[in-house]
């Protein structure tokens, strides 16, 4: 393709609230039709919006997050537009004073990918269609989430599937979002445009609407790309529209003419007075960020002493990580708790969603007893991975499968040691064993099996005990 | 006039209606002096829309924003009590075009 892909992307994340953004109805999935829902979600008359706390903490949370300047005042607007989805007719959302503005998102390669703005708005309706007529729910209308736009800075379509796929883990890290993309709590636009490299002006743009998962991002993107650049090689013109990508053909196919900001003529709330925060509280906030994920991939590296892949594959659970460090708390070492996780019970879990899930029937504490039996070697690594999988299967401590012959006991070293110190506390006995009188020996194992607290094989101590003596 | 036909039959567009070219006629003289009187409003207040726009510049305070509790939301009964509910949805007809 004799093009440069410019491409951002616009992201709705729904926010893990209780309520809804304007009223007290509950944001649970699912439920029966219209049952979640007052008169100020289904837009009545005269009923007014009234603004959730929790949104605005986890709007700024998630731009601290991102490396955003937080704005400590901002505003609500209308955004009209005529859909049965939209009771009111209008979206409030946010429009020249969004809650957080010029952030970045780093790529593995270093490259940063600027966020525009992240504002706080509420979500639609959901709408389905059968037989000639609109079936229509409101459960989902009033729903809060947090958009957030990126630059034009993806120049391809892996770029775009990692700054989703970071965008993702950094929101699940923080907690202000499950982004199960699967379920709509997480969607993108992608807008394209081709360029001649080199040229400073862009092209025409498309928007591909409500993209589902991360590798359809990519997908999406490629065929977009494509797509233009046939047109464009024809010596055809793109035309600003709206797009759908179509998973089933792996194309790209117009929806509608695209509005310009224009016609959404915005304008403030009159409803829904504008808010401030304190510095302070901004602060507050900023201090009750967890570690995020970039961050503790270069912790496991540089101070855990982890390899870069296994870092990776650690870090890109939430609940793996703490799992992992769960079992590092109770002593557990490092290495082999890492690869058990990696090796075991990854094996177990075929999909992303079950390691995202991470639903184990063992905690870290039980997991951490297995490890520390490798790390001691007491067991060999080969006993503790088949050990883990009969945990892992059965939800029982690592009590009820270690057998006395599946403990390796003593190091050979420590056992040759104390054959040693046997014989040499023991002169008499040595002798009469050279004199003919073989089962002295037992004395010797007897002293051997007393410091090792039975735990030694006997038949390696008889081997090596005749060995010192000579027979 | 500060509201021509083109502008009148875009939002007309964006409002999902259609009228007859007659219609259109009216409406853009129609909306031309309500566009007038507004303007009028407009010269009217000191500070011109810069002022109507500080109306809305009042700040609450974070502290005081909606706590995040959840109260009881209404059957769905009532939700649909002014329309026709199909099995607990709200039903629309869709258009022919």
């Amino acid at each position: 393709m004799n093009y440069e892909i410019v491409c951002g992307i616009e992201t709705h994340v729904e926010l893990a609230t209780k309520t809804k953004i304007f009223c007290g109805c509950t944001t649970e999935f699912g439920g029966e039709p219209n049952t979640h829902c007052c008169p100020v979600c289904t837009g009545q008359p005269g009923s007014l919006p009234i603004l959730n706390q929790k949104v605005v903490e986890y709007a700024i949370k998630a731009g601290l997050a991102l490396n955003c300047k937080i704005n400590t005042k901002s505003h609500m607007d209308r955004k009209n537009y005529v859909y049965p989805d939209l009771p009111k007719a209008y979206q409030i959302s946010q429009y020249d004073e969004p809650l957080c503005e010029n952030g970045y998102i780093e790529l593995d390669s270093g490259k940063r990918i600027g966020i525009t703005r992240i504002h706080i708005e509420e979500d639609a309706g959901k709408l389905i269609h059968e037989k000639g007529y609109t079936y229509i729910d409101y459960n989902r209308s009033g729903v809060p989430l947090i958009e957030i736009v990126s630059e034009p800075d993806i120049s391809s379509a892996e770029e775009a599937r990692e700054y989703a796929e970071k965008l993702q883990l950094i929101m699940r890290y923080i907690g202000v979002s499950d982004c199960k993309m699967q379920e709509g709590s997480m969607r993108c636009d992608v807008n394209l445009s081709l360029r001649k490299p080199g040229d400073p002006n862009f092209g025409v743009r498309t928007e591909t609407k409500n993209i589902n998962s991360l590798s359809f991002i990519q997908k999406a993107v490629m065929a977009e790309a494509e797509r233009q650049a046939d047109i464009l090689d024809a010596g055809g013109t793109i035309v600003q529209q709206t797009m759908r990508y179509d998973e089933k053909t792996d194309s790209v196919t117009p929806m509608r003419d695209k509005e310009n900001s224009d016609d959404y003529r915005y304008f403030p709330d009159p409803d829904i007075l504008g808010f401030c925060i304190d510095e302070e509280k901004v602060e507050e906030i900023r201090a009750s960020l967890p570690e995020l994920p970039f961050d503790k991939f270069k912790r496991y590296i540089n101070v855990l002493g982890l390899s870069e892949a296994t870092a990776k594959q650690l870090i890109k659970y939430k609940k793996v990580a703490e799992f992992f460090e769960g079992a590092i708390a109770e002593g557990a070492s490092v290495k082999n708790a890492a690869n058990l996780i990696v090796g075991t019970i990854f094996s177990n879990m075929d999909t992303e969603e079950e390691k995202e899930l991470f639903a184990i029937r063992i905690s870290a504490a039980q997991f951490a007893a297995l490890v520390k039996l490798a790390d001691e070697k007491k067991i060999n690594i080969g006993v503790a991975q088949s050990t883990l999988q009969k945990m892992l299967e059965s939800g029982k401590p690592v009590e009820e499968f270690i057998k006395p012959e599946d403990l390796v006991g003593i190091s050979d070293e420590e056992l040759e040691s104390l054959c040693k110190e046997a014989i040499d506390a023991n002169q008499k006995v040595v002798a009469d064993i050279r004199n003919g009188k073989d089962k002295a020996i037992n004395m010797l194992f007897g002293y051997v099996m007393k410091k090792t607290g039975g735990k030694a094989d006997i038949r390696k101590v008889e081997a090596m005990l005749r060995k010192f003596i000579g027979q | 006039m500060a509201v021509s036909k083109t502008e009148i039959e875009k939002l007309a567009k964006l409002a999902k209606l259609s009228f007859s070219d007659e219609e259109l006629e009216r409406f853009t003289a129609e909306f031309d002096a309500i566009i007038a009187f507004a303007d009028t409003i407009n010269q009217s207040i000191e500070g011109g829309t810069e002022q109507i726009r500080s109306i809305g510049a009042r700040m609450v305070p974070f502290e005081t924003l909606r706590p995040d509790e959840v109260v009881p939301s209404l059957p769905s009964d009532k939700i649909l009590s002014n329309v026709e509910g199909y099995n607990g949805f709200f039903g629309l007809e869709r258009s022919k075009k």
